[in-house]
């Protein structure tokens, strides 16, 4: 089992993902404690923009990681999978190619907000997302999470 | 129109909001991210689907319901 996620793997992320020049965000509830929400969560979900160069910077980036990927994993990031879920690493990663409710990676990325150096999607696109995966535990965070975005947003006017 | 109830939760989440902007954002990842073990979804090392919809669908028939990953209905 993987230990649970540190800042300092969050640091990890954004350095190598960064020398590797990859194009992502954080997105989901780890994206919205980023930006300042408290709440638990258990992963990191990554969305990364789908792109031939793109997925095979982030397979590059991961193994340099110490994610333990054989090259069928390897080859399936590149040709570029929509959902993949890391479990066997030295932390637990969801990477999310096409997220419910957000149409375009370029959209988000134009709306991200930095929080120390780490790109995060906008509180807007975390509740979007949320609202069309429509699972149960989205719906119980979805109340909590718009107020925070209210919060967030009057911050940061 | 809210209910004084509603206000009430609202002010309780300002007050959380409030003490999460005051910590570090190390801090804040200290608090925020656990990791307890959760049934089949952490019994494999690696999945993945070619569509977020396949994705959903395989919680949706293989999760425990209590897991929370099931479409809300």
């Amino acid at each position: 089992m993987a230990r649970r996620f540190e800042y300092a793997q969050a640091e990890e992320i954004r350095d190598a993902f960064a020398r590797h020049g990859v194009r992502y965000l954080f997105i989901g509830k780890s994206g919205a404690i980023l930006l300042g929400y408290p709440d638990t969560t258990q992963d990191a979900d990554l969305f990364i923009e789908k792109a031939a160069t793109n997925n095979a910077a982030a397979a590059r980036a991961l193994l340099e990681l110490g994610f333990p990927l054989n090259d069928e994993q390897v080859a399936e990031i590149e040709r570029g999978k929509d959902f993949v879920q890391l479990k066997s690493g030295p932390f637990d990663l969801d990477l999310v190619f096409a997220p419910d409710g957000i149409e375009d990676f370029e959209q988000a990325w134009r709306r991200r907000v930095d929080v120390e150096g780490f790109p995060v999607c906008h509180p807007d696109d975390i509740i979007r997302s949320k609202e069309a995966a429509g699972r149960v535990k989205d719906r119980e965070v979805l109340p909590r999470l718009r107020a925070f975005r209210d919060y967030w947003v009057e911050r940061n006017r | 129109m809210a209910t004084a109830m509603e206000h009430a939760r609202r002010d309780e989440w300002r007050a959380e909001f409030d003490a999460a902007a005051r910590r570090s954002l190390r801090t804040r990842f200290r608090y925020a991210f656990l990791h307890t073990y959760k049934p089949v979804l952490d019994d494999a090392g690696y999945r993945s689907f070619d569509t977020t919809a396949a994705y959903r669908e395989w919680c949706a028939r293989n999760l425990p319901p209590w897991l929370g990953y099931g479409p809300a209905v």
